[in-house]
């Protein structure tokens, strides 16, 4: 059993994912979403002492400045959803600092669209 | 004398003493002969009874082993179907990453693996096929990919780490033999104990220590387990017990063929069971290298202009500061030439045969840098090329009903995958 003939060469990843996020579910959408910006806290003392060599990774990512988590995920090999999960186990234990994602555009003045809509229609309606 | 020789009597005397000398005789005669007949007898009789276990033996041995090879084939097919679907496992987790299937994916893959696991541990009894072949890989990611195999591995808490891999040969049996052992300790305590790892370096190699809080085991099963782990165990799947413990004889074979020990000998703090797992140093390697090593390269040139980036307030739109060329370059310089380089090494066997190297899976940012031409633009010119396509989409669909036949022939020739709505 230990002939070369008997290996073939195809073989999945040693550490299945669900070991990576040590089997917990996944963030909610409002707490970590594709676009919320992470970024390493600032103390980093005894942080590789209990942690993954993923969580290290990640953390080594986020560590020049503020990632979305788009875009960490797309450093690493892992699935976005995996990324996700130890993301917020980080941020959790404080390893992370998140920013919610800057709002697309602000709201519009509804008073003003009114008097536009008002003076549009004056003129050519 | 003479009256004597002629007394009638005498004779008769003679003749009754000559006939009981010569009938002793043969009694005696008779005797040894059948003596030597029962001894003969004996001897075939030993002779037969030997041949008998012998042959009883033999056919025992060979049901043995004929029971062996069926499991070991029918284990054979069980493994390759579930090494199968847990390829397939990852492909999906990596196209659904984003969505909520992935939880349900995560939970197939740990039922996956146990089953996996399972049809491993009968096939190595029957001295069957162990898996596929493995690169090297960390101690920890070893103890961690044994964890992954038992039923409760969220009750497994890994406390240390070391800076030692375990060479390829060796990775599979490794993870095999600590996952019978983990999955005897979280089977054997309770549900809300904690069941730690320890990994040490000790100056015979490195060991692997696991500690559970269960209620141990009684001299009796600590002696049947030694012996599992001896040689002196029975080989195949006969006198496993019933319900079958595959557990300890699963470790025994393993340490045999691979040459790591494994004891239980101890007990642990916590009032269970302490396993050692001691892996000689023929059986390790220096860390290997990481599979991704964009690691560390490109927080290096990410720092400066993203932090400057970053001084700046987000009040600039955040999609062109986000997805700015500013990480791609530092992805592509080092995710190919350091990746190139262990696909090399790794291209073949040590027999000499070529290896195929799983493809790395894509990138949800592409290395490339398709950003600075939206950039490069100004706000005038974008807004002059949306109205002209704008337009030109409008016209389209003006005339369409109009000139059918114009619109037929330019469809079949330009606009072939447009949908006309």
């Amino acid at each position: 059993m230990t002939g070369s003939e008997e290996f073939e060469l195809e073989s999945a990843d040693l550490v299945r994912a669900y070991v990576i996020t040590k089997g917990r579910g996944l963030p909610d959408d409002q707490q970590l979403s594709l676009i919320t910006l992470l970024t390493a806290a600032p103390e980093q003392g005894q942080r590789t002492l209990h942690l993954s060599p993923e969580e290290q990774r990640l953390l080594d990512i986020c560590s020049a400045g503020y990632l979305s988590v788009a875009e960490i995920a797309g450093h690493t090999k892992l699935p976005l959803g995996v990324v996700r999960i130890v993301l917020a186990g980080l941020t959790e234990g404080g390893h992370l600092v998140t920013r919610p994602p800057v709002p697309r555009a602000r709201q519009a003045d509804k008073e003003i669209l009114l008097e536009v809509l008002h003076g549009l229609q004056a003129k050519f309606g | 004398m003479t009256k004597y020789t002629a007394n009638p009597v005498v004779w008769a005397l003679v003749l009754v003493l000559v006939v009981a000398v010569a009938l002793v005789v043969r009694q005696r005669k008779a005797a040894l002969a059948s003596r030597q007949e029962i001894d003969g007898l004996r001897e075939h009789y030993s002779d037969l009874e030997h041949r008998y276990t012998q042959s009883v033996e033999a056919a025992q041995e060979e049901a043995d082993e004929a029971t062996k090879t069926v499991l070991k084939s029918a284990m054979r097919t069980l493994q390759g179907l579930a090494a199968e679907q847990q390829l397939i496992l990852s492909r999906l987790q990596s196209k659904y990453g984003e969505s909520a299937i992935l939880q349900d994916l995560l939970e197939v893959d740990h039922t996956n693996s146990q089953f996996g696991r399972r049809a491993q541990s009968i096939a190595v009894l029957c001295g069957g096929w162990l898996g596929r072949h493995r690169d090297t890989a960390s101690v920890y990611d070893v103890v961690r990919s044994a964890q992954g195999r038992v039923r409760h591995f969220r009750r497994v808490e890994i406390l240390s780490q070391v800076d030692f891999g375990v060479s390829s040969r060796a990775v599979e049996p490794v993870a095999l033999a600590l996952a019978e052992l983990l999955d005897n300790a979280t089977s054997y305590s309770s549900p809300d104990t904690v069941v730690e790892i320890n990994i040490r370096t000790v100056p015979k190699g490195v060991v692997i220590v696991v500690d559970d809080a269960g209620v141990g085991m009684n001299d009796e099963e600590r002696a049947r387990a030694e012996k599992l782990l001896s040689s002196e165990r029975v080989s195949g799947v006969a006198g496993l017990g019933n319900p079958p413990q595959f557990g300890m004889a699963v470790i025994g074979v393993l340490c045999e063929r691979f040459g790591f020990e494994v004891s239980v000998d101890s007990s642990s703090p916590y009032g269970g069971v302490r396993a050692v797992v001691l892996l000689p140093h023929d059986l390790l390697t220096g860390m290997p290298e990481k599979r991704v090593p964009a690691s560390s390269m490109p927080a290096a040139p990410l720092s400066a202009p993203m932090s400057a980036q970053m001084q700046a307030p987000m009040q600039a739109p955040m999609q062109p500061a986000m997805a700015a060329p500013v990480p791609a370059p530092a992805v592509a310089p080092a995710a190919t030439p350091v990746e190139s380089e262990p696909e090399r090494a790794l291209s073949s066997t040590a027999d000499g045969l070529p290896l195929r190297r799983r493809k790395r899976p894509m990138a949800i940012v592409p290395p490339t840098t398709p950003v600075p031409v939206g950039s490069t633009r100004s706000g005038a010119e974008a807004a002059a090329i949306m109205g002209a396509f704008q337009r030109g989409t409008r016209s389209g669909r003006a005339t369409q009903p109009d000139d059918a036949d114009q619109a037929t022939s330019t469809r079949a020739s330009s606009s072939e995958g447009h949908e006309f709505s």
